[in-house]
């Protein structure tokens, strides 16, 4: 006769939930290889998108200086773009401030002072700042300007949230469509105004800066007078470093 | 409306008769703690005896205000013996005047209540009664750790009982003697002006002896300090869950256990002594609330659950290189290769100047 063992009975509930969570690893580890995979596929692909931006931005800096002195040396001279890049900061406060100007400052989303954002230059946009010009100090941005700004103050438009940008999967999953997947794309895409420039900046929020490390010089008054307002060209760079 | 268990009925002896009667449905009726205590609030002050002051305390003088012109206030003043002191009207503020409002008899003393609402809180509190939880719970704290069961069922003997001495001795054997020890234990003296208005103790309510037919169980139990008896014909919320607050330690007999069905009904047949009356329907067939949260119906239609996203300090990259790192993996390279062609560069330039 064969006397066969009962083993413990064990609640049916306990049986499903213990079933259920075998399935669930599984699926998870499943999907964390995967999405190792895909993660190392993406670092590969930023590495070389941030070499290839290096060359770009040398190439135009040479690009320019080139052409420069090849029209030099022909007894010519060599008139670069206009800039196309303007970062505008907003220098004094929300008091009385005339309608006009407040709505400028409200559609260049410069709501408080110290406020900085990146805007493409055109007739359109060009004319904005001339409204606004008593309270806004703006110029031409280079590339450590921009490179530094959105590292250290970059912060991201998520959800209608200020999130900070301390990974790439922040820029991927709301810039990816436009092929903005880490940081070094989204400063390129400010930097040479690409085709979605728009929706890099929009994504970017405003610039929150210090007040400038040795002060502004006489806010009230504009640049060319000696003071802070208006277009400073590339002074702006300076003016960074002191809010950055 | 569910199973309705067997309750066994105990003897004088405090040991299972053998007898058992099916749960009356009325424990079973939903507990609804807040149409008890809006009920006992509006039933409490049924019989209240109305209180005022003498309507004429205060107005029996003559006193008249001097007007104006005379150096003094024009508050009304004594006509024999012109003191200030005696009062009329309009003076409460002063010492011998008429209060503020003379309280008056016809005040509305009594509250009516809709005869469904109270049939539904005593449905409650019976319901809640037969919960050892709610019954030991610490606002009612009946001690019925040791009793046999709950609810307790006695058999039909005790309704004959003459003497408290055999009452004691049934409780002792029902082990429901505890919850009269605690009450004695609780015998205080009143706080307040009750104590001198011939209410001047106060103690705990204890066990509620509720019987079918007196055949002498008052007289036994009534002079033991806490019990309160009540016959199944006439059950008041205000005894079966004094204070508004349900679940009183109930110990029933057989006989007035076996009236509940008839007084009250059944889900499935309407009560007969109380004409068109139905047991209150619950709001929720299921009310264990855990066992709905975790049934697989409800566990399959919901998503899996989202980590937490906790922010922590963003480190800035320019100085941290790990956070460099993550967000532009060029960056190491980058660096090493400006570090080299620097290197590089003032090798060059001293090798140029030694020349």
């Amino acid at each position: 006769m064969v006397t066969s063992k009962k083993l413990p009975r064990v609640p049916e509930s306990l049986l499903k939930k213990r079933k259920e969570y075998q399935a669930q690893k599984a699926k998870q580890a499943q999907a964390a290889i995967l999405s190792k995979k895909k993660n190392r596929e993406k670092r590969k692909l930023i590495f070389k998108r941030a070499e290839q931006y290096v060359k770009e931005y040398r190439m135009k800096e040479r690009d320019g200086i080139r052409l420069a002195r090849q029209a030099r040396t022909h007894n010519n001279y060599y008139v670069p773009d206009e800039p196309t890049l303007a970062f505008v900061i907003r220098i004094r406060g929300i008091n009385q401030v005339s309608p006009k100007v407040r709505k400028v400052l409200q559609l260049l989303r410069l709501r408080q002072i110290h406020n900085g954002v990146f805007i493409k230059l055109n007739k359109a946009t060009l004319q904005m700042l001339r409204i606004a010009e008593p309270y806004i100090a703006w110029g031409y941005p280079n590339l450590k300007t921009v490179r530094e700004l959105v590292y250290k103050r970059g912060h991201g438009r998520v959800n209608k949230s200020r999130i900070p940008i301390t990974d790439n999967n922040i820029i991927e999953n709301t810039l990816g469509k436009h092929g903005i997947i880490c940081v070094e794309d989204l400063i390129h895409e400010i930097f040479t105004v690409g085709p979605h420039f728009r929706a890099a900046a929009a994504f970017l929020w405003p610039f929150k800066l210090s007040s400038p490390r040795g002060g502004f010089l006489k806010v009230t008054n504009h640049y060319v007078e000696g003071g802070d307002c208006g277009n400073r060209e590339d002074k702006i760079n300076n003016l960074v470093r002191q809010m950055n | 409306a569910c199973a309705r268990p067997l309750v066994s009925v105990y003897s004088d002896k405090g040991a299972a008769s053998g007898n058992t009667i099916t749960l009356p449905a009325v424990f079973k009726a939903p507990i609804r703690p807040d149409i008890v205590n809006f009920v006992h609030t509006n039933i409490s002050k049924n019989h209240r005896q109305p209180y005022a002051v003498n309507r004429f305390a205060g107005e029996q003088t003559s006193a008249e205000s001097w007007g104006t012109g005379r150096a003094v206030a024009r508050i009304p003043r004594g006509v024999v013996v012109p003191i200030a002191r005696d009062k009329q009207r309009s003076v409460n503020m002063c010492r011998g005047g008429r209060m503020y409002a003379p309280t008056k008899t016809w005040r509305r003393w009594h509250r009516r209540c809709n005869i469904n609402q109270r049939r539904f809180a005593v449905c409650s509190a019976l319901a809640a009664s037969a919960l050892p939880a709610l019954v030991m719970s610490k606002g009612k704290c009946h001690k019925i750790d040791q009793t046999p069961e709950i609810p307790l069922v006695v058999e039909d003997k005790v309704q004959q009982f003459k003497k408290t001495k055999e009452a004691v001795v049934l409780l002792k054997k029902l082990k429901a003697w505890d919850d009269i020890k605690k009450v004695m234990k609780s015998r205080r003296i009143r706080a307040g002006k009750g104590k001198l208005r011939n209410r001047r103790h106060t103690m705990k309510r204890g066990p509620c002896v509720i019987y079918d037919q007196d055949e002498g169980i008052t007289k036994a139990f009534r002079n033991i300090p806490g019990i309160t008896l009540i016959s199944v014909d006439r059950l008041n919320l205000l005894k079966i869950a004094p204070g508004g607050h349900v679940g009183r330690f109930l110990i029933w007999t057989e006989s007035a256990l076996k009236r509940l069905d008839a007084i009250y009904g059944t889900w499935k047949k309407p009560s007969s002594e109380k004409t068109g009356y139905n047991l209150p329907m619950p709001k929720m067939t299921c009310t264990d609330l855990s066992k709905i949260l975790q049934s697989s119906e409800v566990k399959s239609a919901l998503r899996a659950p989202k980590g937490i996203a906790r922010s922590s300090q963003k480190k800035n990259p320019l100085k941290n290189i790990r956070a460099m790192l993550k967000l532009n993996p060029a960056a190491a390279s980058a660096k090493r290769s400006a570090i080299l062609t620097q290197q590089r560069r003032i090798k060059e330039k001293a090798e140029k100047r030694a020349k």
